[in-house]
């Protein structure tokens, strides 16, 4: 797969951008952080009717039969228009798990529902500050599921979730139905994720993957998961760096533009770098889909993409002064959000280790 | 195969069998003059090859290929630590400037594929001690002297003019007007009588940047490279030539393998620092920066090799890439303790982290300071105001100095 993007994918970005400029608006955003357990539904029935559920899932089950490139440019758009759900790369994660370790049946049963977006998914393997724990908090015994499983983004919504499991120390990689198990929502400072522990008591479940192989395979899904956030992550940088520039190009003190102070226009020009080392990495890491190389690419992707996005976020309202610590601006969605995606498929700290194991030769 | 990749395979062939003669090992110890003579054979092996001048027109002595191959045989070429340094600047800005701008054609063409060859060499005239980012504020005048012209004034860091036998040269004709409309562009002969070239030794040792005093050094009105006051867009137009070159991602410092190398060995309270969190942190930072700028020159070459123009985000190589390879020498030095404290002057920045530290300031002030790197990306690629100047419109004798 190219990094140069060719005329349909470019035809994807713009459609996207497209769709979502029209839908999603702060005006909307802004009341679902102070009200648990909602998520934007304009979002949402947008990547339903525009097909980007089925985006990167196969034909034979309802998918498009395109990949994470294109995805990518999806989450882009959504990153630069604060998606108001994280359905699409929840799902995404899931389906994949599915399409990959899954058998005819599970597939069958699972991956429609998903490409239509009328089944969500979600990714359940991280345990506080490990995204794939030596221990998992959640227990597998004789096809039950035991324990909480926590702080799972859409958890609140998601119909069927993958599980990073243990049973008496053997790593498994599980398929869990949802339906019926107690959720506990977290109240978190970005409510339209949907954050919930899940509760499994005896819940059934079956098994993807087990023993040695689990946590290559569940490692294997969260570099899917990473480089689309990373591109989200990349959006919403991008879109901040452009707010910052705008609004020094017209916000005046001591008679000038403040764009015109060093001060001001280099802290955005280093956001201008920042960005275009995060896309350079997310694109790069999407077409490595399928290579050897697949998950240090992802691992780069995903630390510049944090750091761009953390850095645009306290940048830009640093820019902003006064007016950019209101509620009503909106900056602090940005902020919120960036410090989400930092969080979910694994902080920094992971994906260095990840990095690192890798580059020094002894990658587990 | 594609016709690029075949072109790769010939140019690393080539690169590979020239490495026993004009290697790293091969110029270990040597002098700078004799390192020179054995870069001149180089350079004269690789214009016999077909490797110099890729992307100049043939009757230049050029090959008549592409800015992508050309790009392609560098980014080959650079693996090796070939004696090609002396080389840069000429071929890189004085040479085709003058092939675009010279004006007596047959003289152009003999210093071309002389340059080429390695016989000779041009250095650029263009910096001065009053300033060298203000470089339309340069303060070096020609005045009329019969039919052509009497240069007075005082150029700096000028790189390899202490072998150069000939330079490109921006000078004011014009005190009475705004700065950058009294300036005009020349070539001047190095070895004229009136020029002086005084080597200035850097931090690090070595001495490849000058001065260069010209006391009434007469050149006639056919080195003229520009209308009189015409010479700003010619300068301009030196320092936009091949925006894009085979571009380093280390900032001309050591490759990441050798810092997780040293990490691996290095023990630090008690294991190896490569288990340390701190030193795996760089790490991983380093690399994704890296790994980043690779990717966007990747996909500047694929742009070219599509025949399209490559992005602005080429421009950021340089202040990236440097002042992180800065730090990164910095930790590779805390890393060795007091073993770091032995220093070979002559240690090459690409494989040497004290060599790479000591001469990493001068990487992040040449060729555009990371400031001026920065206000380049906010003024052209962001459109953000230029800065106040003072100065402007002025005329550029009234500019209080």
């Amino acid at each position: 797969m190219s990094i140069l993007y060719d005329e349909g994918q470019q035809a994807i970005a713009t459609e996207s951008r497209r769709a979502l400029e029209a839908r999603v608006s702060k005006e909307d955003l802004l009341p679902l952080l102070q009200t648990s357990g909602q998520y934007h539904d304009g979002f949402w029935t947008t990547a339903k009717e525009q097909g980007w559920t089925a985006l990167a899932l196969p034909e034979a089950y309802g998918g498009l039969d395109l990949g994470l490139v294109e995805l990518g440019l999806i989450a882009h758009q959504a990153g630069r228009t604060l998606s108001g759900a994280p359905f699409l790369t929840s799902s995404f994660g899931a389906a994949k798990a599915i399409e990959i370790y899954g058998s005819d049946a599970q597939k069958a049963r699972w991956l429609p529902g998903l490409a239509s977006g009328e089944t969500i998914g979600a990714i359940a393997f991280a345990s506080g500050p490990d995204a794939l724990p030596a221990t998992p908090s959640v227990t597998w015994k004789a096809d039950r599921v035991e324990g909480t499983a926590p702080g799972v983004s859409g958890g609140l919504f998601a119909d069927v979730a993958i599980l990073f499991a243990q049973d008496s120390g053997t790593r498994t990689l599980l398929i869990v139905d949802l339906a019926g198990i107690e959720r506990r929502a977290v109240d978190s400072f970005d409510n339209s994720r949907c954050i919930a522990d899940l509760l499994f008591a005896g819940t059934p479940a079956e098994a993807l993957v087990t023993g040695d192989a689990a946590r290559a395979a569940a490692l294997h899904v969260l570099s899917l998961q990473a480089v689309v956030t990373a591109h989200e992550q990349t959006g919403g940088a991008e879109a901040l760096m452009e707010i910052a520039r705008d609004y020094a190009l017209t916000r005046k003190a001591f008679g000038q533009p403040i764009g015109a102070f060093q001060s001001i226009k280099h802290r955005i020009a280093e956001l201008y770098g920042l960005v275009e080392l995060a896309r350079a990495n997310a694109i790069h890491a999407a077409a490595c889909e399928g290579q050897d190389d697949f998950v240090t690419a992802a691992a780069a992707a995903r630390l510049s993409a944090t750091e761009a996005y953390d850095t645009a976020a306290r940048d830009c309202i640093q820019i902003h002064g006064g007016i950019g610590v209101t509620w009503e601006i909106g900056l602090h969605l940005h902020m919120r959000r960036a410090r989400t995606l930092a969080l979910e498929q694994g902080s920094s700290f992971f994906w260095e280790d990840i990095l690192v194991d890798r580059l020094a030769g002894d990658a587990a | 195969m594609t016709d690029l990749e075949s072109y790769r395979a010939k140019a690393a062939a080539w690169c590979e069998s020239m490495v026993p003669t004009f290697g790293k090992a091969a110029r270990k110890g040597l002098s700078v003059e004799k390192d020179l003579a054995l870069g001149r054979r180089y350079q004269k092996a690789k214009f016999d090859a077909g490797f110099a001048g890729i992307n100049w027109p043939v009757e230049y002595g050029g090959q008549g290929l592409g800015h992508i191959e050309k790009i392609t045989f560098e980014a080959e070429e650079m693996k090796h630590g070939f004696p090609n340094v002396y080389f840069g600047i000429s071929l890189g800005m004085p040479v085709p400037v003058l092939m675009q701008f010279g004006s007596d054609r047959e003289f152009v063409k003999e210093r071309v594929v002389k340059a080429l060859k390695g016989e000779e060499i041009w250095c650029q005239l263009f910096s001065e001690p009053s300033g060298g980012t203000d470089l339309a504020g340069l303060r070096t005048r020609a005045e009329t002297d019969g039919n052509g012209w009497k240069i007075n004034g005082q150029k700096v860091w000028t790189s390899w003019a202490q072998y150069s036998d000939y330079g490109v040269i921006v000078v004011r004709t014009d005190p009475t007007v705004a700065k950058h409309k009294g300036l005009t562009y020349f070539w001047v002969d190095m070895k004229a009588p009136g020029v002086t070239v005084r080597p200035i030794k850097l931090a690090g040792g070595d001495s490849h940047v000058n001065e260069v005093f010209f006391d009434d050094v007469k050149v006639s009105d056919d080195h003229r490279m520009s209308p009189v006051g015409g010479g700003f867009a010619v300068a301009l137009a030196t320092l936009m030539i091949e925006r894009y070159v085979a571009t380093d991602s280390a900032g001309f410092g050591p490759h990441l393998d050798l810092f997780v190398d040293l990490a691996k060995e290095v023990r630090l309270n008690g294991r190896p620092a490569i288990e340390d969190g701190r030193i795996r942190q760089q790490i991983a930072r380093n690399h994704a920066m890296r790994a980043g700028l690779d990717s966007i020159n990747r996909r500047a070459r694929l742009m070219m090799q599509a025949g399209m123009t490559p992005g602005p985000e080429g421009s950021l190589n340089k202040l990236v890439a440097v002042r992180s390879r800065q730090k990164l020498s910095e930790l590779a030095l805390d890393l060795q303790g007091t073993d770091a404290f032995l220093f070979d002057e002559h240690a090459s920045p690409k494989d040497d982290w004290a060599s790479s530290w000591i001469n990493a300031p001068t990487g992040r002030i040449a060729g555009g300071s990371d400031e001026t790197l920065l206000n380049t990306i906010a003024e052209r690629i962001l459109g953000l105001p230029q800065d106040h100047r003072p100065d402007k419109g002025v005329p550029f004798n009234q500019i209080p100095a």
